[in-house]
């Protein structure tokens, strides 16, 4: 049995002062990382994966590095290196030219990310087709099981969608402040969390900035976070993980 | 099933495909129009666009479009694997740029894609539950007015609008495998649902020659029956030559 938490309150300075994500591995499940991006700071790892009928499962993977197609993963990449300046990155990108067969190349993704146990995985990129339902809540108990924190965007359309919709996930929304260290705890489910995504500058495709709003924008935060606070206490599940975070919310604090 | 059966079917299919746009109903463009321009007027903004991903995926097409650089932006098509509006149909997920003009390399990737240089940008996914079908978007939007923090949830909103008009209008243009496809889904893990699928499969694409005729005759079917009767016999007219002259001797 493992010990708990800590031996007294739940505090920031427990939880992450002093941490910097050492040591942990974080994946951007997105349209690539621009490795070379100032505001990146370089990648551990990353593979390219596209539909291809020709492969048995239709997914292609090219292992090493590659550009970021739009500029969305740099943005992310950008928001974890700031809050958890020395993690280890990975990109796993898996939106390419084409929309076929979408689905079928993101969970191959997320599977990627879960099979070498990367501690946490950002998704800001979702599904709203009934079809990959099952095989993404496979994925997810999967990841859950396995320690690693899936953190996802959730998309502000009214319909569902997945994987951002399934209770084990850490969802998260954009709030209005620009504290990259602020965070909220929502009791109504299923978004559990908020974190800055309104105007925020980041990076983006040809080493410039943009000032862009989102969710998408709002999980890195939260991912960067988990990364810190995994730095410093590397043992915790993403049950306990859930737990430090609602403690120390900005709206929980007195 | 037999053979014959099966051979029914699929006729059904096609004739069902043939006469759908006789039967579909009216204004499914004017409808996407009309959202267009009432989201345009709502976020006071300055134009407000629909593009729809191509059959095989590759591409966006701007289809319907209001406000500024309107008319340049309608059928204007750009890769679906960049900028902010591949960006959006990919993830699924909505954002807004604030300070395009900052960066003279995304202004223009924008400004190829909308004929207009704009300040902000807003973008949200069209889908159904099915599949993704393009993104909505809304250029310089005024965001000092009261409730504008809720425009993306609320742009949102009129893209499940566009994505219902746009389902309707396509199962129309595709009858005979939405129909056929509804009754096999009506009895699932049965032969006659095996039956069902395999007939909407092996009906074909829809004909375009035939798809338009069809079209015409549900436009014919909305005029007056004056019109209809003069259209009949132009058609008999038509028909009686075309036979008439197929019994010549070559």
């Amino acid at each position: 049995m493992r010990p708990l938490l800590a031996d007294g309150a739940l505090t920031r300075e427990w939880a992450w002062a002093g941490a910097t994500g050492a040591g942990v591995d974080v994946a951007v499940v997105d349209s690539g990382i621009d490795a070379g991006h100032p505001m990146v700071g370089g990648v551990e790892s990353a593979v390219a994966m596209s539909y291809d009928p020709e492969e048995e499962d239709g997914v292609r993977r090219v292992e090493g590095p590659h550009e970021d197609l739009f500029g969305h993963g740099t943005a992310c990449a950008g928001i974890i290196r700031r809050v958890a300046p020395e993690c280890r990155l990975h990109s796993i990108r898996v939106l390419g030219d084409r929309l076929t067969g979408k689905g079928a190349v993101f969970a191959a993704g997320l599977e990627w990310a879960i099979e070498r146990r990367f501690r946490v995985v950002n998704l800001s990129l979702s599904t709203g087709k009934e079809d990959y339902f099952g095989r993404f809540h496979e994925l997810a108990d999967r990841a859950y099981f396995a320690g690693v924190m899936l953190v996802c965007a959730v998309s502000n359309v009214p319909s569902p969608s997945y994987p951002s919709q399934y209770a084990s996930v850490f969802s998260v929304a954009a709030h209005d402040r620009q504290d990259p260290f602020g965070f909220d705890y929502n009791p109504d489910p299923p978004v559990e969390l908020g974190a800055p995504g309104i105007d925020v500058t980041v990076a983006w495709k040809g080493d410039g900035t943009i000032v862009s709003t989102g969710n998408s924008f709002a999980a890195p935060h939260v991912a960067g976070l988990i990364a810190r606070l995994l730095s410093k206490h590397p043992q915790l599940t993403p049950f306990q993980v859930k737990t430090v975070l609602h403690a120390l919310a900005d709206n929980a604090r007195a | 099933m037999s053979e014959p059966a099966g051979e029914v079917l699929r006729d059904l299919a096609r004739l069902l495909t043939g006469m759908g746009p006789a039967l579909a109903p009216e204004g499914s463009e004017a409808l996407l129009q009309s959202i267009t321009e009432a989201a345009r007027e709502l976020f006071g903004a300055q134009a407000c666009s629909l593009a729809l991903l191509t059959v095989d995926q590759s591409e966006l097409v701007f289809t319907t479009a209001s406000g500024a650089g309107a008319s340049d932006v309608v059928d204007l098509r750009m890769p679906a694997g960049q900028g902010i509006a591949g960006w959006v149909v990919m993830s699924e997920q909505p954002i807004s740029v604030s300070d395009l003009q900052n960066d003279a390399r995304f202004a223009s990737d924008v400004a190829q894609s909308t004929g207009y240089v704009p300040r902000t940008i807003l973008a949200v996914p069209v889908a159904s539950p099915r599949r993704t079908l393009g993104v909505i978007e809304v250029l310089d939007r005024d965001t000092s007015r009261p409730g504008a923090e809720h425009d993306m949830r609320l742009l949102s909103l009129f893209a499940d609008q566009a994505a219902l008009a746009i389902e309707n209008a396509r199962a129309f243009a595709d009858l005979g495998r939405s129909v056929l496809g509804a009754v096999a889904a009506a009895a699932p893990g049965t032969p006659l649902a095996a039956a069902l699928t395999a007939a909407a499969e092996e009906a074909g694409e829809p004909d375009g020659d035939l798809l338009r005729l069809s079209a015409l005759l549900g436009e014919l079917d909305r005029l007056g029956p004056a019109e209809r009767r003069l259209a009949s016999s132009l058609v008999e007219a038509l028909l009686s030559y075309v036979r008439g002259r197929g019994r010549r001797p070559s």
